[in-house]
């Protein structure tokens, strides 16, 4: 199958279709895998913080801003909201750091808001890959929607659609 | 320890050719520069004897992210244009760009990952000096986040042949990627850039930028500022997911760096969020 791959940068939103592959390289920044299962399409937003306070500026960078812009392009698309399921990846931590240093926490920040959105817009969240301290590289293929995280030298797949 | 490991990079690093090498006219300029009798022609001269060099550097100063607006069609005029130091900047990007713009196995960088890192550490560092008073040493700590991870090529075979040790050092002993890296190899990746420095006879404030940038608390007083500075793009680059590799996050964000510059928690956040544009803004240049 000839598969296209896409590269989804900080703070983007992409969406494609069957068979495209979605890639986005993660570190305290949490990676949301929408997909339409019946459709075949989906998409993937790279959010860098929780919480907009650029006013809708620039409303890819934030998980309250992104998540539901995602939704919006999808349904423009043509999926169905009860079509969809989400996955996420993402919100490592610095390995060291002293506990008044906020962005220290931005990870766990990120994967607090990223669900709380997820459960406002009542997409549900099957699986997801979060925390720790590795660097992640995901794959979002929409063929089937299955999600591949690469991380620390070592790849798992996450298959609920 | 692997000793046969640790003796490979020994012979490595005493053997100058298999380190990299940058053009000659790299440390011929920074060196030029320090020094405040310096002419501004000796200085054209100098880099106008490399005619391939010369291409890119023009090309880099009529770019977005260095052109003044003005076409630049010489190195003279370049000068002119937009001052000594901004050109030694570009002379840098021009040199280390073959030497980190590749795959780097081991530390799982995918071609180009290192690149765009430099570049977003070094503009990110240029930024906070000049947000915090300190524009004289804001073209240093630029040159020091582009070049400072250069040891990662040279050990990242290395790190490929001992990848699990080195985690499961991180992980038993509670220590850093670098500091496992050096228990288990003999050597960090830092010391190995600082080796690298040392041979292309780059002044002692980069050595010191690039054996300590995980580090600050250690680097020597004189240069505290410049190391704290690199530290924090660093650290913020890698935890946006620009440049990080199989070290993943292992790695401290000190809060040493913090206090020596005077960086609070909304600075550094407004940093991390900036984070987008700063990127689009390197692509001009990557």
């Amino acid at each position: 199958m000839n598969q296209t791959l896409i590269n989804v940068g900080v703070a983007q939103v992409k969406i494609g279709q069957n068979p495209t592959i979605l890639r986005t390289i993660l570190g305290s920044c949490v990676g949301i895998c929408i997909y339409d299962r019946i459709k075949k399409t989906g998409g993937l937003a790279h959010i860098l913080l929780p919480l907009d306070t650029a006013k809708g500026a620039t409303p890819e960078k934030y998980a309250d801003t992104a998540i539901p812009l995602l939704v919006q392009r999808l349904l423009k698309e043509g999926c169905k909201r009860e079509n969809m399921s989400a996955k996420i990846a993402g919100g490592a931590s610095m390995f060291k750091f002293q506990s008044n240093v906020t962005l220290g926490q931005i990870g766990d920040r990120n994967i607090e808001e990223t669900k709380k959105i997820l459960e406002e817009l009542k997409i549900p969240l099957l699986e997801e890959d979060t925390g720790g301290n590795t660097g992640r590289v995901i794959d979002f293929f929409l063929d089937d929607g299955h999600m591949k995280v690469k991380a620390a030298g070592k790849e798992k797949m996450y298959y609920k659609v | 320890m692997h000793a046969h490991i640790k003796q490979r990079i020994e012979s490595t690093i005493n053997n100058i050719a298999a380190l990299p090498t940058i053009p000659e006219v790299a440390a011929k300029i920074l060196n030029m520069v320090n020094d405040p009798d310096v002419s501004f022609k000796a200085v054209a001269e100098e880099i106008s004897k490399d005619q391939a060099m010369t291409t890119n550097i023009l090309k880099l100063c009529n770019s977005a992210y260095f052109s003044k607006g003005k076409e630049i069609s010489s190195i003279d005029r370049a000068i002119v244009t937009l001052g000594i130091r901004e050109v030694t900047n570009i002379v840098m990007v021009v040199a280390a760009k073959p030497l980190l713009d590749k795959f780097v196995i081991g530390y799982d960088l995918a071609k180009g990952e290192l690149w765009k890192q430099g570049l977003l550490v070094g503009t990110m560092a240029k930024r906070i000096a000049v947000q915090r008073n300190r524009k004289d040493i804001a073209d240093i700590v630029f040159t020091g986040g582009i070049i400072h991870n250069i040891g990662k090529t040279v050990l990242a075979i290395f790190v490929q042949n001992t990848y699990n040790d080195i985690m499961n050092e991180v992980t038993a002993n509670n220590v850093t990627f670098s500091e496992a890296e050096k228990s288990v190899m003999g050597y960090s990746h830092e010391e190995i850039s600082e080796k690298v420095l040392e041979k292309w006879n780059f002044p002692p404030v980069l050595k010191a930028i690039s054996r300590y940038y995980s580090d600050p608390e250690n680097a020597p007083k004189e240069f505290k500022q410049e190391v704290s500075i690199v530290h924090i793009a660093n650290t913020v680059s890698i935890m946006a997911g620009i440049g990080i590799g199989s070290d993943g996050l292992f790695h401290q964000l000190s809060s040493d760096a913090l206090e020596a510059t005077g960086i609070k928690n909304e600075d550094l956040e407004e940093l991390f969020s900036k984070i987008p544009e700063m990127t689009k803004q390197v692509q001009e240049i990557q």
